[in-house]
């Protein structure tokens, strides 16, 4: 029994789970951004010219909100400079000439027993094995985990792929039910918590049913089936569903005692723990107007997005965008010479098809955004204000309360910019925030001169 | 292949980067096509003068949306099939005696007047047909209380136009036989081409809502309220439950609550707003036909309820996600302190 959110949308979901998972060969050269996660990004451990085996850490960083990355191929690395990030700047990239012998990396042995029920050796093999929230967010996973303890009460593990388009998640679930509940209990015992409870979508019945068939119970795990309506698997949305607790604006789920871990991140942690293998590979659902047909592919990270277009089948139309994760909340990359990341779901080349572009869009005041707002805001008020200018205004509608979920816009009959707008307006509170603060820092430094 | 990729400029754009298939057009469309079975209707009962009527003021809302745009050297708005609403609906607000020029004067004020010189489509805060009604029942006041008999009617009825159901209730003479409830449902009597057949709008409202055009709560809202008041006021001597169904199926209530009082830019976009303003509408139209100087106030009570839709948004700002009624009250609480703390410190 699940609890429900208010609002929502009902996409068309362009789901393919029927696909059967095929392994991505990995490119003649990989290219591995230092900056795979929020935080400190990673300082290169190699230089031109060092050969890596597969697995080998490459780049690290101590601060504490950070992740190693890892050599996804085995080869000769063939230069160290900044490349295209999918995020769109340029970021300092290790790119290896691959060798085809993917000769493992023994630096991680797989723990032990003992070590399987201690909490601190697990959370370290999560950092060392460099994983982070591979829901997208790419949050360091091991410092979310640490954060919680002592705090959580309630483990969710988000298995909702509410996103349209994406299968990676059910497929996880369909193909490695005991290492995916394996690695929840690792979480589970990392949190210090009796419970985790797993909340999936209910248009994932047949995954619900092979994971209730083996005894998640075995594991502390519990399945929690919830409706089908997006924005689901939002953190927020997750804590509400499973707890009916609701997250306070402008703070986390550990604020009320919960921790939302997504369910590719569990089994990267199972991977890590019982295999000792890093995040280096995940399922990437590869699709768009611009292909033939989608493909689930087993994709290295560092796969750049030209040829992962070429190894699913190549184009049959003209790609205008190439979004990163699921339509509603993935972003666009800005060439086709950027890679995979660890937090790639999926990678999406969309034509005039799937854009609906319009070219005055006019707002009609029907207050559809309204209804559909998964956290009760007004946009169309939030929209008026934006384009005036209106802090004030904005702030009293909780502009900065958005998750940028897309609902609104999605939702939208004129096809008003509304996400968009809003995702620039918390950037211009992000900015003012940091001038005012800079310039009290002043004051104050003046006032001590004085 | 890679030479092929050099070509390609890729679109950047922030989410979500698929959108729902119901764009402005299509909503507009969808509230024709619920306004059709009451205007096909509309031209069986009184023939061709009714299909001049609305064909006069469709192509005059075009011509005047376009005509406007183009002197104004802005972006083409016709597209979006607004105009044709707008005189779709104005026209239902017509009798189908009205001569054809009549709807192009009304037109002219709703689409230049009121809507273009706001800013067009979303900015006007008036209804554009419902102003372009009250200012022709002000200018044309005999043209526009002027009845044909129905198709339904002829050879029971003598003459050219007759009264309707409406003047009789509010009237001082007894409502004849043949505007029994069942004829008032089905539409066998006279009155503006849009308040004819209560069943027709009936079902054309429920596909709005159905299609999600429209919410269930303007509607529910004004039309519940005229069903509670006139059943509580009544009226003397007659049957309270009769009373009440004559004064939701007559005249513009029907039309008003499902095609005019929903329109988007002048009802409020707040849901329980949408409750309040409803119930206005209804308190508007009930006052109105018992105390005011018209039969009917179905137009003048949305009109009124328009320039109150900023302030009900305003008023029913909702709390956000996360807000729980503990918090709402701590706050009224801290507001009240801090309040209490100022008088204080004014002594």
């Amino acid at each position: 029994m699940s609890y429900q959110f208010k609002g929502g949308v009902h996409p068309n979901y362009m789901k393919s789970p029927e696909i059967p998972v095929t392994v991505i060969t990995p490119p003649a050269q990989v290219i591995i951004p230092m900056a795979q996660h929020i935080g400190a990004p990673c300082q290169p451990l190699v230089k031109k010219g060092d050969y890596v085996t597969m697995g080998q850490k490459i780049g690290e960083n101590p601060a504490p909100v950070s992740a190693p990355v890892h050599a996804s191929v085995s080869g000769t690395v063939v230069a160290v400079e900044p490349r295209h990030h999918p995020l769109g700047d340029m970021i300092m990239s290790v790119v290896i000439e691959n060798d085809y012998q993917d000769t493992p990396c023994t630096d991680l042995a797989p723990l032990t027993e003992e070590q399987l029920k201690d909490p601190d050796a697990i959370l370290e093999r999560i950092r060392e094995a460099g994983v982070v929230g591979m829901g997208g967010a790419m949050f360091p996973t091991a410092f979310k985990i640490r954060g919680g303890i002592g705090k959580v009460d309630k483990l969710i593990i988000n298995g909702a792929e509410c996103e349209p388009y994406l299968n990676g998640d059910h497929l996880t679930m369909l193909n490695y039910p005991e290492q995916l509940m394996k690695g929840i209990e690792l979480v589970r015992i990392a949190s210090g918590v009796e419970t985790a409870y797993y909340g999936i979508e209910k248009n994932k019945q047949d995954a619900i049913d092979l994971l209730n068939s083996l005894h998640p119970e075995k594991y502390g795990i519990e399945i929690v089936p919830e409706e089908v309506k997006y924005p689901q698997g939002g953190e927020k949305m997750q804590v509400k569903a499973v707890t009916n607790r609701e997250v306070k604006p402008g703070g986390i789920p550990s604020g009320v005692g919960c921790n939302v871990v997504s369910t590719r991140t569990c089994y990267a942690i199972y991977q890590a723990c019982y295999e000792g293998k890093p995040v280096i590979e995940r399922i990437v659902t590869v699709a768009g107007s611009a292909l033939k047909a989608p493909v689930n592919g087993l994709t290295r990270v560092g796969t750049p997005f030209g040829y992962l277009a070429e190894q699913c089948g190549g184009f049959v139309k003209t790609p205008r965008k190439i979004v990163l994760g699921g339509p509603m909340m993935g972003i666009c990359a800005t060439s086709f010479d950027a890679p995979t990341v660890k937090g790639t779901a999926g990678v999406l080349y969309f034509t005039e098809e799937e854009d609906k572009h319009v070219d005055n869009p006019t707002c009609i005041r029907c207050g559809k955004c309204i209804t559909v707002c998964p956290m009760n805001l007004e946009p169309v008020f939030m929209y008026m204000y934006y384009s005036k200018g209106d802090f004030e205004n904005m702030e009293k509608y909780h502009i900065t309360d958005c998750f940028e979920c897309g609902s609104c816009a999605y939702n939208c009959p004129a096809r008003m910019p509304l996400t968009h707008a809003f995702k620039t307006a918390k950037l211009m509170f992000q900015a003012k925030a940091a001038a005012d603060k800079a310039k009290a820092e002043a004051a104050a430094a003046k006032e001590a001169k004085k | 292949m890679s030479e092929q990729k050099e070509k390609i400029v890729l679109d950047v754009a922030y989410q979500p980067q698929v959108r729902t298939n119901t764009d402005t057009r299509r909503l507009m469309l969808d509230v024709i096509i619920a306004l059709c079975p009451a205007a096909i209707w509309a031209v069986v009962q009184f023939g061709v003068s009714a299909l001049v009527v609305m064909v006069s003021s469709v192509a005059s809302a075009v011509f005047f949306e376009w005509g406007y745009r183009k002197l104004m050297k802005k972006s083409a708005t016709i597209d979006d099939l607004s105009a044709v609403l707008t005189g779709l609906l104005l026209a239902m607000t017509l009798p189908p005696t009205a001569p054809w020029w009549l709807p192009v004067v009304g037109t002219f004020f709703a689409i230049v007047v009121v809507k273009q010189l706001y800013g067009g489509i979303g900015k006007n805060f008036l209804n554009p047909a419902l102003a372009g009604r009250a200012f022709l029942l002000a200018s044309y006041a005999l043209t526009m209380g002027t009845y044909a008999i129905p198709k339904a009617l002829k050879g029971t009825v003598d003459g050219i136009t007759m009264a309707t159901p409406l003047s009789y209730m509010y009237g001082t003479s007894a409502m004849p036989s043949y505007f029994n409830l069942k004829a008032i449902f089905l539409g066998t009597i006279p009155g503006a081409l849009g308040e004819v057949s209560a069943l027709l709008l009936l079902i054309g409202g429920i596909y709005l809502i159905v299609r999600k055009v429209i919410s269930w709560r303007i509607p529910v809202a004004f039309i519940g309220t005229v069903a509670l008041l006139t059943l509580i006021f009544g009226h003397n001597g007659l049957d309270r439950g009769g009373w009440m169904l004559y004064n939701v199926l007559c005249g513009g209530v029907m039309l008003g609550a499902f095609f005019m009082a929903t329109d988007y830019s002048t009802s409020p976009v707040t849901l329980n707003g949408q409750l309040l303003y409803g119930a206005g509408c209804g308190i508007i139209t009930v006052l109105i036909r018992y105390f005011g100087g018209f039969p009917e106030g179905v137009s003048y009570a949305i009109l009124l309820m328009n320039l109150c839709s900023w302030a009900i948004d305003k008023a029913f700002h909702r709390h956000q996600f996360g807000v729980s009624k503990e918090d709402i009250a701590a706050e009224k609480a801290a507001k009240k302190a801090a309040k209490a703390a100022a008088k204080e410190a004014a002594k």
